[in-house]
């Protein structure tokens, strides 16, 4: 038997709230009372937060939307990152999940992949991406990608250092309508890209970026560079530009510290808008992350449909965490 | 550009800014701009409706009530809430009390919301007198927690059923929407059963006076009841209001209230 004392309580406390404001409400500690707060937060408009120590932190009003600030494509499980290999034919200094000719191959496998792309569709994601490691170092990275372009749009990342020979061919096989590639160049001249890279890198990757456009693939081209660079874009761009790369299709992103990176931006799971990433060893938060298991979700990889779900559930409560967290802070 | 309209309401709750402030943004695009006013209590907001400081008051039923006797009938209500047409004043007891109707309350307590709430108090009396129960057939226990507010917060009625539980009182008079607030008996089966429930009758209302022409009252009347809670700009300023639809007032629906004022005694001011 719930104590009807404790209605009376809730009734009270959050009836002089603002709203959006949160009370603390102790309870008994019984199941029955949890069950009871729920119900009444339900039935009255406004929101349980959460129930820690036997005290309920209830939220005058409805939840906030926890996706109201994201783009369309930022809300969790709308992309599906997938890492179909974590060897690669590089070791880039600053690698968040430390690839590298010594790395493990740690393949996902043509099943798993083709297997997580069915349920995709059905999940409701609406956007492959398959990164590595290097991917062309996959034998059967063709079958990979036509399982993945079948079901929805793919992006597929890669150094594009490998395009010649039996991997030109596999990339010819690939559907371009369907397939964006994704290819990496930190500077507009050698220097510095080789530096993080490996020598003749830089030169390999823009034959690379000119082979797949010769062959017709839409090309964008992601950079990795450290803070203090962001403010000298512009012969970068200009380069890109001359290379035919489109400006939507020009990513600069920040250094993360992460992997072998000595320096970077910090990235945790409560900072870090969660993009739903597969490796052969779990579900992670992000792909920033694919390598460390404070940011392991799952060892489940199926039904994707679960993990998506627990993702959405963790991000939902660190939303609202944060939001008690700023009424229970208020600046003054 | 004309003058707007001020509009006055009691701040019971910290959320009466943001509904006003809402409502002052819905009527901003014209053509009867509006601004608010708030007060503390339900007196000073009637004092300064007679004194013209503001142009309309959303005014309790008993602050209508006052601001008719204060003016001679010469005040007219303009508008009310959906929910204020069908207001109740319920009793309840502990559940298994078997007090059947107000006529099993002779000889036993009850609890009774700040003395200003005409829902936990004044109508509840006189409906007390309506049964045939004299003030000496029922000891009342008068909780007056939220004088002022006429009833708004709904404190004196949470604290009217905590005296049923601690066996205070043996039941307690309260408005249908502190009911519905604690989810009735639904969400404590075991707890709470109601005995009686009253006739409907009016609540709130948007009183003016007479010096508030047709010419400005109507377009700001018209634009209110416009408010659509199938609009996702206007539901939450209406769902914190309480309310699905504005409406003409129901005058009918105060009857019971001037009947319990004139018989109770009650000042005609604060």
């Amino acid at each position: 038997m719930v104590s009807p004392l404790l209605v009376l309580d809730l009734v009270e406390r959050t009836g002089p709230l603002p709203l959006g404001a949160t009370v603390a409400v102790p309870l008994d500690g019984s199941d029955d009372d949890v069950a009871l707060v729920t119900a009444w937060c339900t039935r009255s408009g406004n929101s349980l937060v959460e129930v820690i120590d036997g005290v309920a932190t209830v939220r005058r009003g409805p939840s906030p939307d926890p996706y109201a600030d994201l783009d369309p494509d930022q809300i969790p499980g709308t992309r599906l990152w997938i890492y179909t290999n974590f060897d690669c034919n590089l070791a880039c200094d600053y690698c968040c999940v430390r690839s590298s000719p010594q790395a493990e191959r740690r393949a996902l496998g043509a099943d798993r992949v083709r297997k997580l792309a069915g349920e995709a569709v059905d999940a409701g994601v609406s956007e492959l991406i398959l990164t590595g490691g290097e991917p062309f170092l996959l034998p059967d990275l063709d079958d990979l990608v036509a399982a993945c372009t079948a079901a929805l749009p793919t992006t597929l990342l890669t150094n594009a250092m490998l395009l010649r020979g039996r991997r030109l061919e596999m990339l010819r096989r690939m559907d371009r309508d369907r397939l964006v590639l994704q290819i990496s160049l930190d500077s507009p001249t050698p220097e510095l890209h080789d530096r993080h890279r490996g020598a003749r890198s830089w030169e390999r990757a823009v034959a690379g970026i000119r082979t797949a456009q010769a062959d017709g693939f839409r090309v964008r081209v992601a950079a990795t560079l450290e803070p203090e660079r962001f403010s000298e874009l512009e012969p970068f761009k200009a380069f890109l530009d001359d290379l035919g790369i489109a400006r939507d299709d020009q990513v600069i992103r920040a250094l993360a510290h992460r992997g072998v990176a000595d320096t970077g931006l910090e990235l945790t799971v409560e900072s870090l808008i969660p993009e739903i990433t597969i490796t052969a060893d779990g579900v992670y938060w992000h792909p920033v992350s694919a390598d460390h298991d404070d940011q392991l979700v799952t060892r489940e990889l199926f039904p994707l449909a679960d993990a998506i779900a627990e993702v959405k559930r963790r991000f939902v409560a660190h939303r609202a965490k944060a939001d008690a967290a700023a009424q229970w802070f208020p600046c003054a | 550009m004309s003058k707007p309209l001020i509009i006055g309401s009691v701040a019971y709750t910290p959320n009466v800014v943001t509904i006003w402030e809402g409502i002052r943004e819905y009527f901003g695009d014209g053509p009867a701009e509006m601004d608010f006013v708030l007060y503390s209590n339900y007196g000073r907001q009637v004092d300064a409706l007679l004194a013209g400081e503001i142009d309309i008051a959303w005014n309790t039923n008993l602050a209508w009530v006052r601001t008719v006797a204060q003016t001679g009938g010469e005040c007219r209500a303009l508008a009310q809430r959906d929910t204020d047409t069908v207001f109740q004043t319920i009793f309840v007891a502990r559940t298994g009390s078997a007090l059947g109707g107000l006529e099993g309350l002779k000889g036993r307590r009850l609890a009774l919301g700040s003395k200003d709430s005409a829902q936990a108090a004044i109508l509840p009396v006189h409906y007390l007198h309506e049964a045939g129960l004299g003030d000496d057939d029922v000891e009342l226990l008068r909780i007056n927690s939220d004088v002022g507010k006429h009833g708004d917060t709904g404190r004196s009625e949470l604290d009217a059923l905590r005296a049923v539980m601690d066996d205070k009182a043996d039941a307690a008079a309260l408005g249908i929407n502190t009911w519905e607030a604690i989810g009735r008996d639904e969400l404590m089966p075991g707890a709470f059963e109601v005995f009686w429930e009253s006739p409907t009758y009016s609540h709130c209302n948007f009183t003016a006076l007479p010096t508030l022409s047709d010419e400005r009252a109507a377009p700001w009347v018209e634009k209110l009841l416009a408010m659509d809670f199938d609009n996702p700009a206007h539901r939450p300023i209406l769902e914190m209001e309480g309310l699905r639809q504005w409406v003409l007032p129901k005058m009918d629906g105060y009857a019971s209230l001037f009947d319990a004022v004139k018989e109770q005694g009650i000042s005609p001011r604060w």
